[in-house]
């Protein structure tokens, strides 16, 4: 990489009303992709060779994964406390309680079992808001073939056609369970125009969207009758019938005191999220410290189809400085609201209302080319031009982008007097599980919701799908998990299909060493042995 | 790494009880991991909205609660990482409060606490948002939902005011009931109820004509 100029050099030369030229053409996009995405890095990319995807790409540190062996065998079982219920959801975000929700508000008994606390997950931190075609004009179907187009057209169109359809009805749900959306004077929801998007669709609450959302549904689900929470009790193992062809339940190990417990049930839900924390290709990440893709191992090694392991969405406007907020979001609707991205010389380098995939490609070629701005701690990126947009509307930034402020706001940085330091960042997996419009993956009893599953949002995602997707596919595996009949048959739980893909690496030559799923990165010190006390 | 920041001094400080050298950009959660405390799994989004790094923080004299991803390390410090807190004690089912008439009845009775507070300002010291908790909570108790719920707009749910609570009024969970009952009363949009209707007579006509 060619340097650039210093942090300290670029802001002094860094004027909010200097007169800026034209964006240059963007002459070929996919020649932009190819040279600079982070998919297209060359070793990045790998063919797996045991498993239902073997022979299909994936992403190098994720098949390391996949392709891992388990933490436990049957030995661990013996004298683990068993625990009976109708439906196991897994994971704490908005997929999760939307799951357990719908599942409880049909009857079924709900153990709800998360890695850290309840409501510790990327829902959290999502700022910008939630897609519904919503505004007269707008329609499920325009919606639909937005999403298609940005995912490049790869997704499922019926599960686009079903995520589409439910947007509606997903905000009156929410409203019902209390959570708060902006207002126009008259009432309305607003909506904003993002990214992809052929009419405003965006509804939001100011830029704690996943905030607002993520509290109403902590407190609905801890408020359930019929829901139990687990907190710090993450998913070691899925458990089999004997022949490993049906999931029948979940192996827990507890972070607190190392501990394993056995969980038996007719469905399990994963809704365990993404994989930001892997830091696939050395990137940072938005992601919360629980993402490392935990879902996808366990789904893997139970037989479920994967797709889309060999595409991630890196965010254009990821936080360079302060360092302690290194990887974390800068949402989408600063650039919708018309703020522009700048390199080291003051110069516009690309429309900043391309789709994401383009904004991060031209953001790396800028650094890559000599053209980036570096920190003191070894960090590079180019200006995300907030004072200019302040100038241009006075107060818009407080008005519309509180959390914008507040974040940065204890180490003393103000967005509206000096431009934030960009650079792309491991944001959302594109692909996952395969599922079907009732959240089911290709084995029985296990279903899938939220960043875990794929096929929606194809190779690249659109700002607000994610929120929505997570609502309507969580709900939909709760209620179809709720339903799904008890198993006559024998009711023996087993570690078959880890016998069976200890058996496939062996013959593929693979190592045993590597085990999976990760849990937590191992730079938390807890994520070292973290079942050896 | 320029040489003038290679040459700053670490700090030292105890987390958890144990001794950690940390460089002087660190928070006390990257300098709990690179210092090998075990256990800190209390952690979540490290950007401060989802209020799991509770913690205690002794600076001399001086003892205050804060989040551990927003604070920095300085020399002589104490920090200690508070455990989750546990279930609430004001339940409610937003179902069960069919009758709007009847809110500021059934407000006092699932938050009883809430028309007690000594104005301490406990809450408010110990809000690492600078929300102002106590206004919010007279306004909830005054029946002014929709305000006291504005108050709390930017509450992350650490609960470290109910934990300063004397009177166990559990401000956090006033300010989300405020919230909840606002929406789940008041938010009636015209334009979503207009798309519902339409998708309503949609799916009704294509029943009629199979």
């Amino acid at each position: 990489m060619k340097r650039g100029l210093s942090l300290q050099a670029a802001l002094a030369a860094y004027r909010p009303d200097a007169e800026l030229a034209p964006v240059p053409e963007l002459d070929d996009p996919d020649t932009l992709l190819n040279s600079y995405h982070p998919d297209h890095l060359r070793g990045s990319m790998t063919k797996l060779t045991i498993g239902p995807n073997a022979g299909a790409d994936c992403q190098r540190e994720l098949a390391d994964l996949l392709q891992a062996e388990a933490f436990i065998d049957e030995a661990d079982l013996a004298g683990a406390q068993v625990t009976d219920t109708d439906v196991l959801v897994v994971g704490g975000g908005g997929a999760g309680c939307a799951a357990a929700l719908a599942a409880a508000e049909r009857g079924a008994r709900v153990l709800l079992v998360t890695k850290l606390r309840l409501g510790d997950s990327n829902t959290v931190m999502a700022e910008g808001g939630i897609q519904a075609a919503i505004e007269p004009g707008d329609t499920a179907q325009q919606h639909m073939q937005d999403t298609l187009r940005a995912g490049h057209h790869a997704g499922d169109p019926a599960l686009v056609a079903a995520m589409v359809g439910d947007g509606p009805e997903v905000i009156r749900w929410l409203i019902h369970q209390g959570m708060q959306f902006d207002q126009t004077a008259s009432g309305d929801l607003h909506t904003r125009r993002a990214g992809g998007m052929t009419a405003p669709r965006i509804v939001h609450c100011r830029d704690y969207t996943g905030l607002e959302m993520m509290r109403v549904l902590r407190e609905a689900v801890k408020q359930h009758r019929g829901i139990e929470v687990w907190d710090q009790s993450p998913v070691v193992e899925l458990l089999s019938n004997e022949r490993g062809q049906k999931c029948v339940g979940a192996v827990l190990g507890s972070l607190t005191d190392g501990s394993m417990r056995i969980v038996r049930t007719r469905s399990v839900i994963l809704a365990t999220g993404g994989l930001g924390r892997l830091h696939l290709n050395g990137f940072p990440t938005s992601n919360h410290i629980g993402a490392t893709g935990d879902g996808l191992v366990l789904a893997y090694r139970m037989g479920a189809r994967l797709c889309e392991l060999d595409s991630f969405q890196y965010h254009p406007t990821g936080l360079v400085h302060p360092p302690h907020l290194y990887g974390k979001l800068v949402t989408e609707g600063v650039r919708a609201a018309g703020a522009l991205l700048l390199n080291a010389h003051g110069q516009r380098f690309v429309d900043e209302l391309q789709p994401r995939d383009i904004v991060s490609a031209a953001i790396i070629r800028e650094c890559r080319e000599g053209r980036g701005i570096h920190t003191d701690t070894g960090g590079v990126g180019v200006w995300l031009d907030t004072p200019r947009l302040e100038r241009s509307q006075p107060g818009m930034l407080q008005q519309q982008f509180p959390k914008l402020l507040a974040r940065t706001h204890h180490v003393g940085i103000d967005p509206r007097l000096e431009p934030i330091l960009v650079h792309p960042t491991l944001h959302y997996q594109n692909g996952g599980v395969v599922i079907d419009v009732n959240g089911a993956t290709s084995v029985p009893g296990l279903y899938a919701a939220g960043e875990v599953a794929g096929g929606i949002h194809g190779r690249n995602r659109i700002m607000g799908n994610a929120l929505l997707d997570i609502i309507g596919f969580g709900r939909r595996a709760g209620i179809a998990a709720a339903a799904a009949e008890h198993d006559r048959g024998p009711k023996k739980i087993t570690l078959e299909h880890v016998n069976r893909a200890r058996r496939d690496l062996t013959l593929a030559g693979l190592p045993l060493t590597q085990r999976a799923p990760r849990i937590l990165p191992a730079y938390t010190a807890a994520g070292k042995d973290i079942w050896k006390p | 790494m320029t040489e003038t920041a290679r040459d700053i001094q670490p700090v030292e400080l105890l987390i958890n009880g144990i001794p950690v050298r940390a460089e002087p950009q660190m928070t006390i959660v990257e300098a709990a991991w690179a210092g090998g405390v075990p256990r800190v799994t209390g952690v979540g989004c490290l950007e401060g909205v989802c209020g799991s790094c509770r913690i205690l923080v002794r600076r001399g004299k001086e003892v205050n609660v804060a989040l551990g991803c927003e604070t920095f390390v300085e020399p002589g410090m104490e920090a200690l990482f508070l455990p989750a807190p546990g279930t609430d004690r004001h339940q409610y089912q937003l179902t069960d409060l069919s009758d709007g008439w009847d809110i500021q009845a059934r407000f006092h009775e699932i938050f009883p606490e809430a028309s007690r507070c000594r104005h301490c300002h406990g809450c408010v010291k110990s809000c690492p948002k600078d929300i102002s908790v106590e206004e919010g909570v007279a306004l909830a108790a005054a029946g002014h939902y929709r305000e006291a719920g504005e108050a709390f707009l930017e509450c992350v749910m650490c609960e470290l005011c109910d934990s300063a609570c004397p009177e166990n009024i559990a401000p956090a969970h006033v300010g989300l009931f405020s919230r909840r009952i606002t929406a789940f009363f008041h938010l009636r949009p015209p334009n979503l109820i207009h798309k519902l209707e339409e998708i309503r007579k949609e799916q009704a006509d294509k029943k009629e004509q199979p």
